[in-house]
């Protein structure tokens, strides 16, 4: 466990010291501050287009942060060749991947903590008396939720991709895990069978995401979502997560480092 | 009877190009074996198969026939690796990291604890004349201080057996003695040493035995003390080249 935590910790002061990375979080906050003046044109809705904005905002800009960080996670390690450094010490494969991506996911939870913060830190100065509820802080433990999986899924495309087509494959993963549902229903739609069976196929071969975005909307609204559905969710997630990660090793394992 | 630490028989290693998946032998039947506390020199031309040599001792690349041995187990055991050190050529590192911080990574990955991995990071420092660069970014180091921050990341556990590859390229004058002086203390303290290198001056003060390759071949191999009788290193530049004509000539 000392090699994963390591490993971690070096993953994590690499990608936070990335001044990219505050050029990301910087932008965050410009477009959540953007959503004071959205908010001010509206009738009476200028918290809830606050709040909607700040969320769009902090997925929008964590999913692209564990995306482009992501993709070259491992490949990058090959590209410079510090994975020699790393490899020959007594680290094992899963190890190594388990560390990369416990590293940046620690990354995204800084971040989000820190554009989560900045929007409750706004909610309250446009409105100091306003409540912040619980549900909000569960938008966000749900948007992390993502963003880790989304992490998960540019780690598994870094080990053999190049940080180009890493991109690419994690992208469309992504947006076909949040429109898996409306896939399938085109495909019955359609009258030919195989169309329908090859949309079927996408839709058990990729993650259904759009019941993350589901859950976060009837949070927005104030509709608490059952707890049977959250640990649903919760597992769902962490299933697919540890299946991409195992993934990832099975491939770390069987290439050479040339 | 002194057992060989590292061994490889018949060991044949073939490349794949990127383009047209064209295949080339980089190491061809390579036999060879290093004993326990002896210093081995692996010296030939750039692209002799010195480095493909050294990855498939250390698990980096499979072999493609043949095997390797190193402290009985198989190229890249974990078991293994506890015990070796390795510094790859021109190494390269996390450039946002310091000096202190990769050596404490490296510390804490062979399972050091926090006040060993800290005395063992200023010991080592200071023996590679690094100890003001400590909290250097690495990014900032010039190519020598990487070379020397290598060296010391390749000690960091006290290593049985210590790989080095191309130890003493991209160092000054200086530095190269200084590498020098490291590496003859580590043969005083009984270290099993495989060096890679074209720099014979140094593999000719350093090293009890060379193997010479070429084209991925063993041409020839014998002690330095026969080589060279304790001279100077002009004796084993004439072997060296002796091997390989003599092998041009075979083929």
């Amino acid at each position: 466990m000392n090699a994963v935590l390591a490993i971690a910790l070096n993953t994590y002061r690499e990608t936070v010291r990335d001044r990219v990375l505050y050029a990301f979080v910087f932008f965050a906050f410009v477009l959540t501050l953007a959503g004071i003046l959205l908010g001010s044109i509206s009738v009476g809705q200028d918290l809830r287009i606050l709040e909607d904005l700040g969320l769009a905002t902090i997925a929008f800009i964590g999913g692209i942060i564990a995306i482009f960080v992501g993709t070259s996670l491992v490949y990058k390690e090959i590209e410079r060749r510090t994975i020699y450094l790393i490899v020959t010490k007594p680290i094992a494969r899963w190890q190594f991947i388990a560390g990369k991506y416990f590293g940046l996911a620690l990354c995204v939870f800084v971040v989000t903590l820190a554009m989560g913060s900045f929007l409750l830190a706004t909610v309250y100065v446009v409105s100091p008396g306003h409540i912040i509820n619980s549900l909000l802080l569960e938008s966000l433990v749900f948007i992390y939720l993502e963003l880790i999986f989304i992490t998960a899924v540019a780690t598994f495309f870094s080990t053999f991709a190049t940080p180009v087509m890493s991109v690419v494959f994690t992208l469309a993963f992504w947006l076909i895990g949040h429109m898996g549902q409306s896939l399938r229903q085109l495909g019955h739609l359609s009258a030919s069978t195989t169309v329908a069976k090859f949309f079927d196929a996408i839709y058990w071969l990729v993650p259904d995401l759009s019941r993350l975005t589901t859950v976060r909307a009837d949070l927005m609204y104030g509709r608490q979502p059952d707890a049977e559905l959250l640990f649903y969710l919760v597992s769902y997630t962490a299933a697919y997560i540890i299946l991409l990660l195992s993934f990832a090793t099975v491939v770390a394992e069987r290439r050479e480092y040339q | 009877m002194i057992s060989p630490v590292i061994v490889t028989e018949h060991l044949t290693k073939d490349h794949m190009s990127h383009f047209l998946r064209k295949r080339f032998r980089a190491l061809d039947g390579l036999t060879l074996s290093v004993d326990r506390s002896e210093t081995y020199g692996l010296i030939g031309l750039n692209g002799a198969g010195k480095t493909t040599t050294l990855k498939l001792l250390l698990g980096l690349l499979k072999p493609t026939s043949g095997s390797v041995s190193v402290l009985g187990s198989p190229g890249g055991a974990q078991q293994t690796l506890r015990k070796i050190g390795f510094l790859p050529e021109s190494p390269h590192f996390y450039s946002y990291l310091t000096g202190a911080e990769f050596l404490d990574f490296s510390g804490k990955v062979f399972g050091l604890t926090k006040v060993e991995c800290k005395e063992r990071a200023a010991d080592l420092l200071k023996m590679v004349s690094l100890t003001e660069a400590a909290k250097t970014a690495i990014g900032k180091y010039s190519k020598g201080m990487m070379q020397r921050l290598g060296i010391a990341q390749s000690l960091i556990n006290d290593p049985e057996i210590i790989f080095w590859d191309e130890p003493t390229s991209g160092l000054d004058p200086i530095g190269r003695r200084d590498v020098r002086m490291i590496l003859l203390k580590l043969k005083e303290q009984g270290k099993t040493i495989f060096l890679n290198s074209h720099l014979l001056p140094d593999v000719n003060e350093v090293c009890d035995r060379v193997g010479v390759l070429h084209r991925g071949r063993l041409v020839g191999t014998d002690k330095i003390s026969s080589i060279t009788g304790g001279g100077s290193y002009q004796d084993l530049e004439a072997y060296f080249l002796e091997c390989i004509s003599s092998s041009e000539v075979k083929v």
